[in-house]
C-alpha cells in the first residue's frame, strides 16, 4: 500500500496538532479510533434514530413483562379480543391475554434467538473462514469448493428438518436450526478479511520475529476483523429474525406456551379479518427490528469503514 | 499580463475544532509559456492551492475565505460551478499523482479521451477517434490506434500517466497543473514523463504548474519556484536563483536534507535534518511559523513574536524570513 | 564477537524465487512462472551496509524477504552467521530469527492498529519469552528512547502518530531482540524529505552504536548512496552491477545502471540540463520504450 501524499496532506492538515521540539515529539492526534467511529456514526442521522428505536425496543421487551400486572399465560375468555385501550395498550388475544405483555415476551424470544443464532453463525464463520484464509493454498481451495457445494443447500428445509429432529422445539433448537445452513456467507466474509489482512506488513513483522500461528491469528488478524464482523452481525440479524418468524408462522417454530413474534402472528392468522391487530402487531414489531438493524448496520459500516481509517 | 494571477488566496477547512488554515495568504503568478514549481512537504498546502484554483476543493468542509484568482482575465472565485466546469479540461487541465486511480477501469482508454473531446469541443465520434489517436501518438504511446481499445489495466503506470497527459492536453489548455505527476512512478519512467511534459509544453505554448515535494523534479522542470511551508509561501524566485542562492532557512534545510547523488559527500555525509514538526494549522501562532524549528531564530528574537512579511530581497527573489541567508553573512557568528 | 578474517555475516548464492502462475477450473495447474528473483549472489560484511537498489518489479524486496526466510527461496543458498538458513525449520529457524530483523516501508501498515506502542515494541520480547513483564516494559522504554521516540507515549495507538514517528516505532521493534542484521525495506520512501533525513541519520547512528549490519533496499539512488558501503543494482530479478558504492556511482559499467543514474533528478538546474541531454543519448542506446 503506497501512501498517497495528496491524501496524506489533506488528512495531516485537518488533524495535525502542535509538534514540539523533541526529536519525534508528541502524538499528532489524540482521539481514539472508537471515538472517531462514534462521531462518524453520529453524523448518520438515520443510524442514530434507528439506534434509538432499537434500544427502545430492547427496553420494552426487557421491562414490559416485569412491570406488567398481567399474567401472560392466564386464560380469561371474558377478556378475549379486547380492543386497544389504556388498560390493554395492544389489546388482548383470543385467550384474553394482554398483548402488550405477550408481544414483549415474544420479543425476548425473537430477539434472543436472532442474536444467538447470528452470533453462532458468526462464530462458525470465524472458525471455518480463518482456517481457510489463514492456511491458504490447497486447503483453502478445498474448503471453499466444499462451501460452494453447501451453498446449494436450501436453508429453510434444513431448518425445518432440524426442528423435526428434536422432541420439543425450544430456544436452542431454533438457534441450531437457523444456524445450520446459514453460516456460509459468514465464513466467506471472514476468509476474505483474513486474506487481505494477511498482506499487511505488521503480519510480516510478526512472522519475522518468530510469532507462531496462533499469535498471528489471535493478536493480529482476528482483532482487525472486528469492525467488519460487527457490521456483518447487524446485517445477518434481519435474515435470521425473518427465518424464525417464518418457521413459527407456519407452526414449525418454538412450542407453545412460549411464543415468539412469529407464533403470535400465527395466532392471528385465522382471524385477521375480524381482528387485524393480532397479526399486525407482531409484524410491525418484526419490521421495526429489521429496519433498525439495517440502518444501524449502514451507520456502523460508515463509522468503521477501513477506507477512512488509517489502515 | 500573466496568464494566472493568484492574490492573497486563503483556503480554510472547517473542522470540529475550528478552521484549519490550509492555505494562508498565497500569491503568485504564472506567465504564458513558463513553468512554475510549487514545492513543499506534506501538509504545506500545495495541493490545496492547486485544487482551489481549479475549484475542486470539497466545498464543505473547505472554502476559499478570501483572495483572487485571475485566469486569462476572468476572476475564478466569482464563477459559478457550471462556468468553472466549462473552464476545466478546456482552458485549465490538471493531472494527478496516481494514474492508477485517475482512470476509470471500466472504460476503454479511447472512450476516456474521446469523452472529453466530444464534450468540450463538440466533435463527432469519428473526429474524436482520429484526434484521440493523434494525442496518444503525441505522448509517445506506440501502436496508438490499437491501444485505443485497451482498458487501463493493460497499461503500465508510466503509460497511464501519459494517457492522463493526453487527456489533459486534448483541448489545448492554456494552463496545465500537474500535481505530483511523477511521485508514483519509477525513476526512469519519471524522467520520461518529465521530458515529455517539457516538450509538449513547448509545442503547445502552455503554461504549467508542477507541484511536488521533490527538489530534483523542481530543478528539472521549473522555471520559477515557490516554496511553501505551513500554508504560506516562504520563498519565491526563479529556479536558477533559488538553487544558487537559497535564502530562507527552510529552503536551505530542505536542500541540506537531500542526500546527494553526485559530489563529494556520499557515505560520510550527515544529512541536515529539521527537528520537530510543522505547526498546528488549526491555531497557528502569530509569529514566524518556522521559528520553532529554525536554527537562526534567537530566543529574544522578534521571530517568535511577529510574523515576517514576504519581502523582495532581490529583484524577483521574495523571502518570508527575518534571517535570510544574505543578511546572516553580515552578522558575526 | 569480532568476525575479521571470517566469512561475511551474510552470504547469498544463486538465490532464486519463482512464483507459479496457476489457472484452471476445478483443479489448478501451474501454467507459468514469474521469476521474481533469478539467481542472485552477494555478500555483506558485518557492520556494513549493502544497498540493494532497483525499480519496482526488480525483485529487491522479494530478495530481502527470501533472505529472512519470510518467503522460502525456490533455490539457492542463504548463509547467515555461518548457518544455512534455507535448511532451518521450526524452532531452529525461530531462534535464529532473533538475529535478523526487518523495518518496513509503509509506516501505516507495518504497525497493528489495535496494539499500543508498548505492545508493538515488546512483542518480539514476548514471543521469545525474554524477561518479565516489568523488565520488558523497561526495555521498551529504553528502545524508544534510543530511537528518539518519547517513551511517555507508550500507551497510545499508532494512528495517533505521524509517518516518521511510526517509522521510529518500527525501528524500535526491530531492535528489540538485539539483532545482528536488519533488512531495511524502503524505510524512508514514504516519508517527507526532512523526516527522511532524521530517520536515515538515526539508522546510521544505530549502526555505529550497535554494530549492526544492514541490507538496505531502496529505489532512491541518492538515499542508497548516503547509506551504503557496497551496492548491488537489480533489474528484473538479476543483479546487473555490484561493487563498492562510490565506484558504482562514479563509474558505472552496466547500461541499465547508467540509465538509472542519469534518470535521477538532481537538485541543481544547470546540472539537470546536462543530465537530460545525457539521458536522451542513453535512451537511444537502450532503445527501450517506457
Amino acid at each position: 500500500m503506497v501512501v498517497n501524499p495528496q491524501q496524506e496532506e489533506l488528512r495531516e492538515l485537518v488533524l495535525t496538532r502542535t509538534g514540539g521540539g523533541v526529536d519525534a515529539g508528541a502524538p499528532i492526534r489524540q482521539t481514539s479510533l472508537w471515538r472517531d467511529a462514534w462521531y462518524r456514526y453520529r453524523a448518520n442521522r438515520a443510524a442514530v434514530i434507528a439506534g434509538g428505536l432499537f434500544l427502545l425496543l430492547v427496553v420494552y421487551v426487557v421491562f414490559a413483562p416485569i412491570l406488567s400486572p398481567y399474567d401472560p399465560y392466564a386464560v380469561d375468555f371474558s377478556q378475549a379480543y379486547q380492543p386497544i385501550s389504556w388498560s390493554h395498550p395492544l389489546g388482548t388475544d383470543q385467550y384474553g391475554r394482554d398483548l402488550f405483555t405477550r408481544t414483549a415476551l415474544g420479543g425476548r424470544i425473537s430477539i434472543g434467538i436472532g442474536f444467538a443464532a447470528t452470533i453462532a453463525i458468526t462464530g462458525i464463520g470465524i472458525l471455518y473462514g480463518s482456517i481457510s484464509g489463514f492456511v491458504g493454498g490447497r486447503l483453502d481451495n478445498g474448503m471453499m469448493r466444499f462451501l460452494d457445494a453447501l451453498y446449494g443447500l436450501p436453508y429453510l428445509p434444513f431448518a425445518i428438518i432440524v426442528t423435526q429432529l428434536f422432541q420439543t422445539v425450544n430456544f436452542w433448537v431454533m438457534v441450531i436450526a437457523l444456524t445450520i445452513a446459514s453460516w456460509f456467507t459468514a465464513a466467506r466474509v471472514v476468509r476474505g478479511q483474513i486474506i487481505s489482512l494477511k498482506e499487511n506488513d505488521y503480519v510480516r513483522a510478526a512472522r519475522a520475529v518468530g510469532a507462531r500461528w496462533y499469535r498471528i491469528l489471535g493478536r493480529h488478524l482476528l482483532p482487525n476483523t472486528l469492525g467488519v464482523l460487527i457490521v456483518f452481525v447487524f446485517l445477518e440479524l434481519p435474515g435470521v429474525i425473518l427465518g424464525e418468524a417464518f418457521l413459527s408462522f407456519i407452526g414449525l417454530g418454538i412450542n407453545p406456551p412460549k411464543a415468539s413474534w412469529g407464533s403470535l402472528a400465527q395466532d392471528g392468522r385465522d382471524v385477521y379479518l375480524a381482528h387485524p391487530t393480532m397479526i399486525l402487531i407482531p409484524s410491525v414489531a418484526i419490521a421495526w427490528l429489521i429496519l433498525c438493524a439495517f440502518f444501524i448496520a449502514d451507520g456502523l459500516r460508515d463509522a468503521l469503514d477501513p477506507r477512512t481509517r488509517e489502515t | 499580463m500573466p496568464l494566472l494571477e493568484v492574490r492573497g488566496l486563503r483556503t480554510y477547512f472547517a473542522t470540529r475544532e475550528g478552521d484549519v488554515k490550509a492555505v494562508d495568504d498565497v500569491s503568485f503568478s504564472v506567465e504564458r509559456g513558463r513553468t512554475l514549481g510549487i514545492v513543499g512537504e506534506s501538509g504545506c498546502g500545495k495541493s490545496v492551492t492547486a485544487l482551489s484554483i481549479m475549484g475542486l476543493i470539497p466545498k464543505p468542509p473547505a472554502r476559499i475565505v478570501s483572495g483572487s484568482i485571475q485566469f486569462d482575465g476572468k476572476e475564478l472565485t466569482q464563477l459559478r460551478e457550471a462556468e468553472l466546469e466549462k473552464l476545466r479540461g478546456r482552458d485549465i487541465a490538471m493531472i494527478f499523482q496516481d494514474p492508477m486511480t485517475s482512470l476509470n477501469p471500466t472504460l476503454t482508454i479511447g472512450t476516456q479521451i474521446t469523452e472529453t473531446l466530444r464534450r468540450h469541443l463538440g466533435m463527432s465520434a469519428r473526429e474524436a477517434d482520429r484526434r484521440a489517436v493523434e494525442l496518444l501518438e503525441e505522448v509517445r504511446i506506440p501502436r496508438a490506434n490499437e491501444r485505443l481499445k485497451d482498458y487501463p489495466h493493460r497499461y503500465s503506470g508510466g503509460m497511464r500517466q501519459r494517457v492522463m497527459i493526453a487527456i489533459a492536453l486534448s483541448c489545448n489548455p492554456k494552463l496545465l497543473i500537474a500535481d505530483e505527476p511523477t511521485t508514483a512512478l519509477d525513476v526512469t519512467v519519471q524522467a520520461g514523463v518529465l521530458d515529455l511534459l517539457e516538450e509538449l509544453r513547448e509545442e503547445h505554448q502552455m503554461a504549467m504548474i508542477v507541484i511536488t515535494h521533490d527538489m530534483g523534479v523542481v530543478a528539472e522542470a521549473a522555471d520559477d519556484v515557490v516554496v511553501m511551508y505551513a500554508g504560506q509561501i516562504v520563498e519565491q524566485a526563479s529556479s536558477l536563483e533559488l538553487f544558487d542562492r537559497p535564502e530562507h532557512p527552510y529552503t536551505e534545510a530542505l536542500l541540506g536534507a537531500l542526500p546527494s547523488l553526485e559530489g563529494e559527500r556520499g557515505r560520510e555525509e550527515r544529512l541536515a535534518s529539521i527537528p520537530g514538526r510543522p505547526p498546528d494549522l488549526l491555531d497557528p501562532p502569530a509569529a514566524c511559523l518556522f521559528a520553532p524549528r529554525c536554527p537562526f531564530a534567537g530566543l529574544n528574537d522578534y521571530c517568535s513574536v511577529e510574523a515576517p512579511e514576504l519581502r523582495e530581497l532581490r529583484p524577483g527573489h521574495w523571502v518570508r524570513s527575518a534571517h535570510p541567508a544574505s543578511e546572516r553573512a553580515a552578522v558575526a557568528v | 564477537m569480532s568476525r575479521e578474517g571470517k566469512e561475511p555475516l551474510l552470504v547469498v548464492e544463486g538465490l532464486t524465487k519463482h512464483f507459479p502462475v496457476r489457472s484452471g477450473f476445478l483443479v489448478e495447474r501451474t501454467v507459468d512462472r514469474v521469476k521474481a528473483v533469478d539467481g542472485v549472489d552477494f555478500a555483506v560484511e558485518q557492520g556494513t551496509t549493502l544497498g540493494l537498489v532497483g525499480e519496482s518489479g526488480s525483485g529487491k524486496s522479494t530478495t530481502g524477504y527470501c533472505v529472512l526466510q519470510l518467503l522460502r527461496p525456490t533455490a539457492g543458498s542463504v548463509r547467515f552467521d555461518g548457518r544455512e538458513l534455507t535448511e532451518l525449520k521450526g524452532e531452529e529457524l525461530r531462534r535464529i530469527r532473533r538475529e535478523m530483523q526487518i523495518v518496513f516501508q509503509d509506516p501505516y501498515s507495518s504497525l497493528n492498529p489495535r496494539m499500543t506502542v508498548a505492545d508493538i515494541v515488546s512483542e518480539p520480547l514476548e514471543v521469545h519469552g525474554s524477561g518479565t513483564r516489568r523488565s520488558r516494559r523497561e526495555t521498551v522504554r529504553v528502545l524508544l528512547d534510543v530511537v528518539g521516540f518519547d517513551p511517555s507515549f507508550t500507551n497510545r495507538y499508532p494512528h495517533e502518530f505521524s509517518g516518521g514517528q511510526r517509522q521510529r516505532i518500527g525501528i524500535a521493534r526491530a531492535l528489540a531482540l538485539n539483532p545482528k542484521m536488519i533488512v531495511c525495506d524502503e524505510p524512508v520512501s514514504a516519508l517527507d524529505v526532512s523526516i527522511q533525513a532524521q530517520i536515515l541519520n538515526l539508522l546510521r547512528d544505530l549502526q555505529r552504536d550497535f554494530g549492526l549490519t544492514y541490507l538496505f533496499i531502496a529505489h532512491d539512488l541518492a538515499v542508497v548512496r548516503a547509506m551504503s558501503d557496497t551496492i548491488a543494482v537489480m533489474n528484473q530479478g538479476r543483479i546487473v552491477e555490484a561493487g563498492p558504492a562510490e565506484q558504482v556511482y562514479t563509474s558505472p559499467q552496466d547500461e541499465y545502471t547508467k540509465a538509472l543514474l542519469s534518470a535521477v533528478p538532481v537538485a541543481d538546474p544547470r546540472r539537470q540540463r546536462e543530465r537530460k541531454a545525457e539521458r536522451r543519448r542513453l535512451r537511444h542506446a537502450l532503445a527501450e520504450g517506457f
